[in-house]
């Protein structure tokens, strides 16, 4: 029996809380301020909630995974952000992790493909 | 251009004043690229209720300035069951203490049944939420100084009791912890129950002077009695120290008893009732009391004999004794 749609969206956003962390973190391999980050999140196919994302890089800054600074561009400041050497790290040591997660997914589903 | 402002400062208002200027500059920053985008896009300046729905995309100020907080809960998931175990205890303690209050003052005809009860639960709401208040700030505070991650992390599962051991029920073994606890403050005088020192209908009931004598010892048992009735719910796979409180209590007790026993007399009627009337209440009293010793007594052995055989028959009391 197929489960209702409010299950679903809470084991989907369930789903993509963890997943987001990692785009952010991957999309921060060069440098960027809020908007152009959810631009890039956005073309890559993952939307963010407009109110969720500066509290995810706060949070992140603070656990030692980004850097940031203010500095003026098209004549407004503007806090940038970038993945510190703690944060290159950890994206790797995650990126190992989510592989194989996908791995273990598709290895478990495969016969329902 | 004042929307953005009225929303950027009912978020800064909620927010930490050390942190405050810095969030909100980078959402006023946000706020404007992408009304700046919306405007490139269109060709013309964004009409206010077209600002108003681009701010709204923002989410509300409550919702925002909440996200910047860390540890926006009470009590965590893994505090809850212990949380839950110690209200619990606080809610029998109080229901048994208001309960027995209520019970001694319709007895001895302070109130009528229906007011005692009324007042009763009257004053167990108030406590109650009182109570819950305490609880709750204690385990806010031991939920941020490390409990009940270090806890969670200590146990074994070596000391969960057997499988065939019966148990007490969580109900039933917080209501034995919580009646220890309430005789232990009415012993001290902390708590009223019964109130039979009072004079009531003309009568006045005088603890004779060998409750004065056995005060100590009779408190000494009553703490260690709390002490076997805390470990026989929260440690049971102690059996070498049940059996040892077990004995010790019982033992203590009936020493104890015999003593009280011994006495002959234990509380004196006295008031403004006729002398023969006050004898005969006098010699009614003790005889009740006379036989209640002898039960409490015979109970108590049975008790500890119940005990022992539980423990002696378990599979684990011999390794356990040898440990």
């Amino acid at each position: 029996m197929p489960v209702d749609d409010d299950t679903f969206e809470k084991l989907r956003v369930e789903l993509r809380r963890g997943s987001l962390v990692l785009a952010v973190l991957g999309a921060l391999r060069e440098e960027r301020y809020g908007y152009t980050l959810r631009q890039s999140l956005e073309d890559a196919g993952l939307m963010i909630d407009e109110g969720a994302l500066y509290p995810l890089l706060r949070r992140l800054e603070s656990q030692g995974l980004l850097i940031s600074e203010w500095r003026e561009e098209a004549k407004r400041t503007k806090r940038f952000y970038r993945l510190s050497v703690d944060g290159t790290d950890t994206l790797a040591a995650l990126l190992r992790e989510w592989n194989a997660i996908s791995e273990s997914i598709l290895r478990l589903t495969e016969k329902d493909k | 251009m004042d929307l953005i402002d009225r929303y950027l400062a009912a978020i800064a208002r909620r927010l930490p004043a050390d942190k405050a200027d810095d969030i909100v500059a980078e959402i006023r920053d946000d706020l404007l690229t992408r009304q700046e985008a919306r405007e490139d896009a269109l060709g013309r300046p964004l009409k206010k209720d077209e600002l108003s729905a681009l701010i709204k995309e923002m989410g509300h100020p409550l919702v925002i300035a909440s996200r910047y907080r860390s540890g926006q809960y009470l009590i965590g998931p893994d505090a809850f069951p212990f949380f839950l175990a110690t209200l619990r205890i606080v809610a029998i303690f109080l229901a048994v203490a208001f309960a027995v209050t209520a019970a001694s003052r319709v007895a001895f005809g302070h109130v009528d049944v229906i007011r005692a009860v009324m007042q009763a639960i009257g004053n167990l709401m108030n406590s109650a939420m009182v109570a819950l208040g305490i609880v709750t700030a204690i385990f806010y505070v031991l939920e941020r100084t490390g409990f009940p991650a270090d806890h969670l992390a200590k146990w074994r599962p070596q000391d969960l009791p057997e499988v065939k051991d019966k148990q007490p029920s969580t109900w039933g073994a917080a209501f034995e912890v919580a009646v220890g606890i309430y005789f232990i403050l009415w012993w001290c005088g902390l708590v009223p129950f019964p109130g039979y020192y009072s004079n009531v209908k003309g009568l006045t009931l005088t603890p004779d002077p060998i409750w004065a004598a056995l005060w100590w010892p009779v408190f000494a048992l009553m703490v260690a009695r709390l002490a076997y009735n805390i470990v026989q719910w929260l440690r049971p796979r102690w059996k070498v120290m049940r059996g040892i409180l077990a004995v010790a209590t019982t033992a203590g007790a009936l020493v104890l008893l015999n003593a009280i026993y011994r006495a002959g007399h234990w509380l004196t009627v006295g008031g403004t009732l006729g002398h023969g009337d006050a004898a005969d209440v006098d010699r009614s009293v003790n005889m009740g009391i006379h036989w209640a010793i002898i039960a409490i007594g015979a109970i108590w052995v049975w008790q500890c004999l119940q005990e022992l055989w539980t423990l002696t028959t378990s599979r684990s009391w011999a390794p356990r004794l040898m440990a």
